[in-house]
């Protein structure tokens, strides 16, 4: 079975409508088996890391191993040479995007996430803190609803969500009663509590998005910093996160922010201790928060992320962040082992968001898969200072596989070939 | 950011007092090495590209680095003026079931237009005369992205269903004093999706753009059985006048190439005398049972555009590269493929100040990588043909400001000291 030859049987009506919509017919709701045939996949929840077959049934995976028999009607897709792995997990992206001039909540600083994410082998992406309790039913109508990416959500201790200026400074909008009671009448989208932009003294937003993360049972991700002097980074992740909370911009030097490596070059203790009590740190890229000078020496000394993610916006899209795939790769070639980046953006980003029924490739589990490959050649990393590093892998997303779907099919590796009879 | 910018930003951050730059040199930029592809000034030569206050300020064989803020080496790559997609649509907006005029199944012009070498988009009728106004203020004057636009003869613009329908709602008068208010934006005006029979959408598009001075842009079909082809090309139609979606087939619109695997001849005739053709790949209008017996009869585009939106953009459309690089592996000439998304669809829409690299041009540059390896294309039946080059942006360049540039060719290498 192929797409092809679907399409081609399509009655005259179905194509007028097929083509009113601008939507491509080939990917109508029904989802046929498929096999996806001797790549390499990495599923490290499962202890999966070899040559496999990967079989996709009812928008499931049906069974993993090697030399599988494809069912009658499945599509056989080639992916040898190539590496299998669950669909990547984005824990911080910007994509409450609208109209209004209100940044990251609802406004034009966030990007529609179907744009960026399967062409990057992603299928859940996590928006962190644009949307608040107040407008949270706004942002599932208008974008989770509407999108075909699997969109979750921080929720913003501030009501009004990410919207700039006075909105995220105001202690009177910060309600932890409230946003616990939202996260948890949308369980199914809200996987955790942002803390983002204040200015400070205070610790009140961080404390009051604890106390919410308590109540609804879901982590807390602090993007921290902005007050002169900065507030104490010890403070913040020994005394008020709790293990399983998320420190984000994990290796950014910012005014009114600690860095994690210090002015002698060494990654503060107390940075070190909070991680091995359970505190997740994340890469949160974005356009300003990654410098080499800070995650070269971090890394050097074993200080490697939990999570790797990209922070996009529109500031970040077109800068040296690009796409998860892009910052991926300047993990692997700071040193980081594929199977530890692919774990970071799977496995654990899961774990880190208590969603364990996705990023992994159980038989039984959601069929979202990407199939990766590791080009290699001369490549360039810019960091958000400017400062280029050379490479030599990078990772190109060839396929993305969503709930059983095709949603991304870089050389067509699902499809069957043209041929002149074709044409008859 | 310049090696200066960074030091200064460095500086700030380790609170030390900014290096000042005596003497500034005179090229913001310079593009060392590469192949230039410009084909209004007659360029296919490796030359180095100086840009400065945003222009394009030099194009000469070995300029001096020195010369150069930031140097760029471009070795091994095309470099060619910015890409200008004729055909796509970024009237996004939040407009409950407003299709592509303000709702929410055009694309984010500025996810996908540099990474993919494009300066310019034109949206292809999302807006009309009612609504352009809006148009400009939630999405071209918010884009970084140049964005042009062909103003739908529906005034509602392209919003789906019956406001697409309503011939009461087309005004050639006043979309043409639209267009005549906003020449700086509407480049053309657009007929779609109108189920006839009537003519009078075609005609009224014509006599808009006679008024306003612009090519009309066809997507033609929709009735039962199809309007004539012929009388639209070469009746209604004017020489500079654009048939979009050239190698669909799709029913209630006669193909290009007839059931004896032939160009209609009328088709040939009226690209003889001066109507455009234009790819418009989209989710469903590009064929390779159309394309490929069409190209091998000598029947090329004269332009190659993406039809951009949520449904072509994960499909087999993905990019403009993406469709380039089908046209590349059908055996259209490199310099060819560029031709028909800079050059050609800049004289088009009549804005012969675009693509090209002239010294004094606006400098919108596209460094492109022709990558050779195994690759696969697939076209709107899920057909797939194999192909062994394919082109991948590595630079991007507007205004004289880098706005992509893929592997860092533009910074400095970081130094532990």
């Amino acid at each position: 079975m192929n797409t092809g030859s679907t399409l081609l049987r399509l009655s005259g009506a179905a194509m007028v409508v097929a083509l009113a919509s601008h939507v491509m017919t080939a990917q109508a709701p029904r989802r046929p088996a498929i096999l996806l045939k001797g790549g390499h996949v990495i599923d490290a929840r499962n202890g999966v890391n070899g040559i496999m077959d990967v079989a996709i049934a009812d928008g499931k995976i049906s069974a993993v191993g090697a030399n599988l028999t494809a069912p009658a009607d499945a599509r056989v897709v080639d992916v040898r040479g190539l590496y299998v792995t669950p669909g990547l997990i984005d824990i911080h992206a910007h994509v409450f995007w609208g109209t209004d001039n209100t940044q990251y909540s609802n406004g034009p600083s966030s990007v529609p996430p179907d744009g960026h994410s399967f062409r990057a082998g992603q299928t859940t992406l996590v928006d962190a803190g644009g949307a608040g309790w107040r407008n949270f039913p706004l942002f599932k109508t208008q974008v989770i609803d509407r999108s075909r990416t699997r969109v979750l959500a921080f929720l913003n201790i501030a009501g009004h969500g990410m919207r700039g200026g006075p909105w995220e400074q105001d202690l009177g909008d910060m309600d932890a009663k409230l946003t616990a009671q939202r996260a948890r009448q949308f369980r199914d989208q809200v996987v955790g509590v942002k803390v983002a932009h204040y200015e400070g003294p205070q610790w009140d937003p961080v404390t009051r998005a604890v106390e919410a993360g308590r109540q609804a049972d879901i982590p807390v991700m602090i993007d921290f910093g902005g007050n002169e002097p900065p507030q104490s980074l010890d403070a913040l992740l020994n005394t008020h996160l709790r293990p399983g909370d998320i420190f984000t911009h994990m290796y950014a030097h910012v005014r009114g922010r600690t860095p994690v490596v210090n002015a002698q070059g060494q990654v503060e203790p107390y940075v070190i201790a909070a991680q091995k009590r359970g505190v997740v740190f994340d890469v949160g890229h974005g356009g300003g928060s990654f410098l080499f000078r800070q995650a070269i020496p971090a890394t050097r000394q074993g200080f490697w992320p939990d999570v790797i993610s990209t922070d996009l916006h529109i500031g970040s899209m077109n800068s040296g962040m690009k796409d998860i795939l892009n910052v991926m790769s300047k993990f692997l070639n700071l040193g980081m082992s594929l199977q530890d980046v692919v774990k970071a953006n799977t496995a654990r980003a899961a774990a880190v968001i208590k969603r364990t029924d996705l990023g992994h490739l159980g038989v039984g589990a959601e069929a979202d898969v990407a199939v990766l490959a590791l080009r290699k050649g001369e490549y360039g990393f810019v960091d958000s200072s400017g400062w280029k590093m050379p490479g030599t892998q990078k990772l190109e997303c060839e396929l993305t596989i969503k709930g059983g779907q095709v949603v991304w099919d870089l050389n067509g590796r699902s499809h069957a070939d043209w041929t002149e009879d074709t044409a008859r | 950011m310049t090696r200066g910018a960074v030091l200064a930003t460095l500086a700030l951050l380790l609170g030390v007092p900014a290096p000042s730059f005596a003497q500034a040199p005179p090229y913001s930029l310079l593009l060392k090495g590469g192949h230039v592809v410009d084909p209004r000034n007659g360029v296919d030569a490796v030359v180095d590209v100086a840009i400065a206050d945003g222009k394009v300020a030099a194009i000469e064989s070995s300029i001096d680095p020195a010369r150069a803020a930031r140097v760029a080496d471009v070795t091994g790559l095309y470099v060619v003026p910015g890409l200008i997609d004729l055909h796509a649509h970024v009237y996004l907006g939040t407009a409950p079931d407003s299709y592509l005029s303000d709702g929410d199944v055009g694309a984010h012009a500025d996810s996908h237009s540099f990474r993919a070498g494009q300066t310019t988009l034109v949206d292809a009728g999302g807006p009309g005369w009612r609504n352009v106004d809006h148009f400009r203020s939630s999405v071209v004057n918010r884009s970084r992205t140049r964005i042009l636009a062909f103003i739908n003869i529906a005034g509602h613009g392209m919003a789906g269903g019956p406001l697409e329908q309503d011939l009461g709602d087309m005004d050639a008068k006043l979309t043409a004093q639209r267009i005549l208010a906003n020449r700086d934006l509407i480049v053309g005006v657009k007929v779609a999706h109108y189920i006839g029979p009537e003519w009078d959408p075609v005609t009224r598009a014509v006599e808009a753009g006679r008024q306003g001075g612009v090519p009309v842009m066809i997507d033609f079909g929709r009735n039962e059985p199809p309007q004539s082809l012929d009388d639209l090309l070469n009746r209604h139609l004017r020489p500079g006048d654009i048939l979009t979606h050239a190698y669909a087939h799709v029913s209630a619109r006669t193909p290009i190439v007839n059931p004896q695997g032939q160009v209609e001849p009328y088709v040939v005739a009226a690209r003889r005398r001066g109507v455009i053709f234009d790819v418009g790949h989209g989710g469903g209008s590009f064929l390779f049972r159309q394309a490929i017996p069409a190209t091998r009869q000598g029947f090329w585009p004269d332009v190659i555009s993406t039809d951009l939106h949520t449904g072509s953009m994960n499909a087999g459309m993905m990019d403009l590269l993406n469709v380039m690089s089908k046209m590349l592996n059908l055996g259209m000439p490199l310099a060819d493929t560029i031709r028909a998304s800079t050059t050609r669809p800049a004289e088009i829409v009549r804005r012969p100040e675009l693509g090209h690299l002239g010294v004094g041009a606006e400098a919108d540059v596209a460094v492109l990588a022709l990558r050779q390896g195994e690759f696969g294309f697939v076209d709107s039946s899920g057909w797939r043909l194999g192909g062994s080059r394919k082109l991948e942006c590595e630079m991007t360049v507007k205004g004289g400001q880098v706005v992509w540039d893929l592997n860092g060719r533009s910074h400095t290498l970081w130094d532990a000291r």
